[in-house]
C-alpha cells in the first residue's frame, strides 16, 4: 500500500506526469454535454419539447432502443459488430405476434430464444468459419430480413401483421400500461440494463469480452477461450435485438417487417456516440445509456422542432459524425516515454 | 558541472538553452541545456521519464518548448513542426521504425520528396532506383532496393532510414546534420550491433549524432561525450573517455548499484524435483529434436542467434505452437500441444518479449491486468467481487512494487519497466509454476531492471521453474543456474551456470555463431 501512496520516487511521479499528460475525461460527459447542449438547441426551437409528455416519449424511445443498443454494445465491445440486429427486429417483430395466438404469455421467451439462437449463429460464423463480423452479419441480417418479409405475409408484398384483440391481453398485462405512473417499458429497460451491466461487470465472460476486444492477442497467449468469448457477446446482441422486437410490437399492438431497417445505424450510433471505442475493449453499458437517450432525443427533437422530414437523415448522420469525434477515446494514440 | 549552456562555441550546431516544458501538472524539463557539436556522437542517457525523449521531440519540432530557446548553426530559430526540423538538417530514427511496410526501400527513401525524379510529370523509378542504391552503397550496405521494407532485416532498415535522413538534409543544402538514433540496438543482433556501430564512426565525418540507450556499456564505448538527465535537468555531462559505468549508473538513478549486477549471491540451488520435461520435440523449419528439464527454482537460460530456434521451443511450450513431434509435460502430465489454455491451466506462463502488444490491454487498468488470470477466485456468490479484486491487486502491486498513482491508472500510462512488472504480477498471480520470459528487461531502464531481477530471483526462492532469454549474454550467464545453447535449430551444449561457476561471454559466443 506504502508504494501507492509514495509521493517521492521517481517512477510514481513518472506515472503521475503520463496521467496527467493524457488528461483523459471519461467519454460519458462528453455525451451528457452534448445531451445538454443538442436539448437545449431544441427546446429553443419549440417549447414544447421539454414538456413532460414529450420527456416521457423520449424516454420510452429510448428505453426501446436501448435493449438494441445495449446488445449492440456487447458486440462491438469483443472487438466486432453487429449489423443484422435491423433483421432481427424485423423478424421478432412478425413472428412475436404470430407466436402469440398459439402460444400466448409463451411467446416472449420464445422470441428471446429466437435472438438467442441467431446470436449464437452469428457468433459461429466468426469463430469458426472465420468470417468477419462486418459481413457475417451484414449477410444474416439480409435473411433475416427477407425471413421477415417472408413471415408477414408468406409470397406476397410484405405487411404490418396485426395482433388480433382478443389476445391483447398478452401484451397489454407484461408491456403496456403503467405501474406506479411509470411507463412498464422502462421497467423492463431497467431492469435489463440493470443484467447487462452485472454480466459485463461482475462475471469473468463479460471481464473477458473487454479483454478480448482491448488485445486479442493478448487474451488467447493467456488463456483465454477468443471463441467462446465472441459466442458470449453475440448471443447477448442477438437478445437486445430480440428485447427491442418483442417491445415493439407489444406496443404497437402488431408486427412490421420494416421496422428493424432504422435500429442498424442507430443502435450503433447509440454505441459510438456514448463513447464505446469502435475498435473495442474500452466503454460500456452506462456509455451507451446515454446515448441511446441522446438519439432517441435528436430523433424526437428533430420532428418537435419541425425539421423536413428528408432532411433528418442527413442532420441524423452529421449528428453522429460530431458526436463521436468528441466522445471518441482518444488515448488510444500511444504514449511515448 | 555542466558546461553545456557554451553557446558562443563555433563548434556547436546545435544548442538548446534553458528548455523548459510543462505538462498540466508536471515539469517534464526543467531549464535544460543541449549543446551538439560538429562531428561527434553525443551519448544521452536517463531513467525513462528523465525527459529525453521530451526533449528530442522538441528538437524535431513535434513539441514546442515553453521556455527557452534553440540556436542551430548561430541563428535563433522556432521549429514548428518535423517538416521544419528535416529542412533544417535534424532528424530522427525512431526505436520502432518509421518506414512504410508496405513500400519498397527506393519508395521509402525518397517518400515525398520523389518531385526530384520527375521529368515532364513522370516518376522514372529507374533513376530512383539507381539512386537509392548509391546512397546505401555509401554506407556500405548493398540490397536489393526493390523489396518492400517488411523483407529486410531490421538492421537494415535502419540503415535505410539513416539514408533517407542524410539525403534529405543534403537535398535541403544542410551541412552537418544532427541525426538522432532512438535505442538504435534494441532490435539488433551483436554483429548488426558492431556494423552500426562502425558506420556511425563513419557517418560522424559529416554530421553529428545523438545516441539514446539504455545500454550503458554502448553509450560509453561509441560515444565522444555524454550528456545524463534526470527529472527533466541536466545532471552531468562527461567526455566518454573519463566516464565510468557504475558513475554514470549511479548519476541516472541517484544511488549505487552494487557490483552485483544480477545479484548472483541471491542465486538458489534447484531442487531435484523437475517441473518440465521436454522430449524429444521438432518442429520443421525451427529446430530438430531436442530433450531437456527445468526444475523447480531453476533458472535456465536459453542463448543462441535469432534463428537458433529458441522462440520457437519456447513458443511451443507455451503452447502459441504445436510441435510436429515429440511430447511436454509439466510435473509430470503431458500438455497437448497448441493450446495456450491448456499451457495455463497447467500452470505455465509466458511474459512476452512486446509487452504493449502481447502482453498487456493497455486501455484497461493495472487492476484489471493483474487479475486477469484469477478472475475465478476473486468471486463472491457466483459474481466477481470489487472488494476481492482490490485487495488482489494491491497486495500484488505491493509485491511487486509496481509504481503507479492507484490501481485503476490505465497500463498505458505506466513506463516500461512498470509495465513489465504487471505483465509478470499477472502470472504471479496465477501461482504458475513454470515462467517463461522473453527478454523480461527489453525496453525497461536501469533501476526497474534491478527491481526485475529481485523479482526474478524472488520467484527462483518460492520455487518457480524459470526458462529465460535475454537481451545480452551477461544477463542470462548472470541470472541463469544453468544454460542450453543453441545453434541452427539444434541443442548443441548444455553449461552450468552456478554462482560460482559462472562461464564468460566469450565461452559462449563461439558456441552459438
Amino acid at each position: 500500500m506504502a508504494d501507492i501512496e509514495q509521493a517521492d520516487t521517481a517512477e510514481s511521479q513518472d506515472a503521475r506526469k503520463r496521467l496527467m499528460r493524457t488528461g483523459r475525461i471519461s467519454p460519458v460527459y462528453f455525451t451528457i454535454a452534448l445531451l445538454v447542449v443538442v436539448g437545449l438547441l431544441f427546446y429553443l426551437g419549440n417549447r414544447n419539447f421539454l414538456s413532460l409528455y414529450n420527456l416521457n416519449t423520449i424516454i420510452s424511445f429510448s428505453a426501446i432502443l436501448l435493449m438494441v443498443a445495449l446488445g449492440q454494445t456487447c458486440a462491438i465491445l469483443v472487438g466486432g459488430i453487429d449489423l443484422s440486429v435491423g433483421g432481427l427486429v424485423s423478424f421478432i417483430s412478425v413472428v412475436f405476434i404470430l407466436l402469440i395466438e398459439p402460444l400466448g404469455y409463451l411467446a416472449y421467451p420464445a422470441c428471446l430464444l429466437i435472438g438467442v439462437i441467431v446470436g449464437y449463429i452469428n457468433g459461429n460464423i466468426l469463430t469458426r468459419i472465420k468470417i468477419p463480423s462486418f459481413i457475417a452479419t451484414l449477410a444474416t441480417g439480409g435473411i433475416l430480413t427477407s425471413l421477415a418479409y417472408i413471415a408477414s405475409s408468406g409470397a406476397g408484398a410484405p405487411r404490418p401483421v396485426n395482433l388480433s384483440p382478443a389476445n391483447y391481453h398478452v401484451v397489454d398485462n407484461i408491456v403496456n400500461g403503467r405501474l406506479l405512473n411509470v411507463s412498464k417499458v422502462l421497467y423492463i429497460g431497467f431492469a435489463v440494463l440493470v443484467l447487462f451491466y452485472i454480466i459485463l461487470r461482475f462475471t469473468s465472460t463479460g471481464r473477458n469480452i473487454f479483454y478480448v476486444g482491448s488485445n486479442i492477442k493478448m487474451s488467447w497467449m493467456s488463456g483465454i477461450s477468443i471463441s467462446k468469448t465472441r459466442n458470449i457477446a453475440f448471443i447477448l446482441s442477438g437478445a437486445g435485438a430480440a428485447i427491442t422486437g418483442l417491445l415493439i410490437s407489444s406496443v404497437r399492438y402488431g408486427g412490421d417487417p420494416m421496422v428493424g431497417n432504422a435500429y442498424i445505424l442507430n443502435s450503433i450510433a447509440a454505441v459510438v456516440v456514448g463513447g464505446t471505442a469502435l475498435t473495442g475493449g474500452a466503454g460500456g453499458v452506462i456509455n451507451t445509456l446515454f446515448g441511446a437517450i441522446f438519439m432517441s432525443m435528436l430523433d424526437n427533437g428533430m420532428n418537435v422542432v419541425g425539421i423536413n422530414q428528408y432532411f433528418q437523415q442527413a442532420i441524423l448522420g452529421a449528428m453522429v459524425i460530431v458526436g463521436v469525434t468528441l466522445t471518441f477515446d482518444r488515448t488510444k494514440t500511444p504514449i511515448v516515454k | 558541472m555542466s558546461d553545456t549552456s557554451n553557446g558562443a562555441n563555433q563548434d556547436t550546431v546545435v544548442q538548446l538553452h534553458q528548455i523548459t516544458k510543462v505538462y498540466p501538472g508536471v515539469v517534464a524539463l526543467d531549464r535544460v541545456d543541449l549543446a551538439v557539436r560538429k562531428n561527434e556522437v553525443l551519448g544521452l542517457v536517463g531513467e525513462n521519464g528523465a525527459g529525453k525523449s521530451v526533449l528530442m521531440k522538441i528538437m524535431i519540432g513535434l513539441e514546442q518548448p515553453d521556455e527557452g530557446t534553440i540556436v542551430l548553426r548561430g541563428e535563433q530559430i522556432a521549429l514548428r513542426n518535423s517538416a521544419d526540423s528535416i529542412k533544417n538538417g535534424i532528424g530522427m530514427v525512431f526505436q520502432d521504425g518509421s518506414l512504410v511496410p508496405n513500400l519498397s526501400v527506393t519508395e521509402n527513401v525518397f517518400l515525398c520528396h520523389e518531385a526530384d525524379f520527375r521529368k515532364v510529370g513522370i516518376l522514372s523509378l529507374r533513376a530512383m532506383r539507381d539512386a537509392a542504391r548509391e546512397l546505401l552503397a555509401q554506407m556500405k550496405l548493398y540490397i536489393n532496393v526493390d523489396l518492400p521494407v517488411t523483407e529486410i532485416s531490421s538492421a537494415e532498415r535502419q540503415m535505410v532510414e539513416i539514408a533517407r535522413l542524410l539525403w534529405l538534409s543534403r537535398q535541403y543544402g544542410q551541412e552537418n546534420p544532427v541525426l538522432i538514433l532512438d535505442e538504435p540496438t534494441t532490435v539488433l543482433a551483436d554483429e548488426e550491433r558492431n556494423r552500426l556501430f562502425s558506420i556511425l564512426q563513419d557517418i560522424k565525418k559529416q554530421a553529428s549524432i545523438i545516441l539514446i540507450s539504455h545500454r550503458l556499456q554502448e553509450i560509453l564505448e561509441n560515444s565522444d561525450r555524454i550528456v545524463v538527465l534526470k527529472d527533466g535537468r541536466n545532471v552531468t555531462e562527461i567526455p566518454a573517455a573519463e566516464a565510468k559505468l557504475s558513475r554514470i549508473e549511479q548519476l541516472m538513478v541517484g544511488h549505487t548499484f552494487s557490483t552485483d549486477r544480477f545479484q548472483e549471491d541471491e542465486q538458489v540451488t534447484p531442487r531435484d524435483r523437475e517441473i518440465l520435461k521436454v522430449e524429444n520435440l521438432s518442429k520443421a523449419g525451427f529446430f530438430e529434436p531436442l530433450s531437456f528439464t527445468v526444475r523447480e527454482r531453476e533458472i535456465v537460460g536459453l542463448v543462441g542467434l535469432v534463428g537458433s530456434g529458441k522462440e520457437a521451443v519456447c513458443n511451443c511450450i507455451a503452447g502459441l505452437d504445436k510441435a510436429d513431434t515429440g511430447d511436454i509435460f509439466l510435473g509430470g502430465r503431458k500438455l497437448p500441444g497448441g493450446s495456450p489454455s491448456a499451457a495455463v491451466r497447467a500452470g505455465i506462463g509466458h511474459i512476452p518479449i512486446d509487452r504493449r502488444s502481447e502482453g498487456l490491454a493497455l486501455m484497461m487498468s493495472v487492476a484489471e491486468n493483474v487479475n486477469l488470470l484469477v478472475l475465478n477466485h476473486l468471486k463472491t456468490a457466483g459474481l466477481l467481487s470489487p472488494v476481492r479484486e482490490k485487495k488482489n491487486a494491491q497486495y500484488w502491486i505491493s509485491e511487486c512494487q509496481i509504481k503507479t498513482p492507484s490501481i485503476g491508472t490505465l497500463c498505458a500510462n505506466l513506463s516500461g519497466g512498470n509495465q513489465q512488472k504487471t505483465v509478470i504480477s499477472k502470472w504471479l498471480s496465477s501461482r504458475v509454476r513454470l515462467l517463461i520470459l522473453d527478454h523480461p528487461t527489453r525496453g525497461v531502464d536501469v533501476g526497474a531492471k534491478d527491481e526485475i531481477y529481485k523479482l526474478i530471483r524472488r520467484l527462483a526462492k518460492e520455487g518457480i521453474g524459470m526458462l529465460i532469454m535475454c537481451d545480452t549474454l551477461e544477463e542470462d550467464i548472470g541470472l541463469a543456474s544453468r544454460m542450453l545453447v543453441m545453434k541452427d535449430g539444434r541443442l548443441v551444449k548444455e553449461i552450468d551456470s552456478s554462482s560460482h561457476n559462472k562461464p564468460a561471454p566469450q565461452d559462449i559466443i563461439g558456441l552459438i555463431v
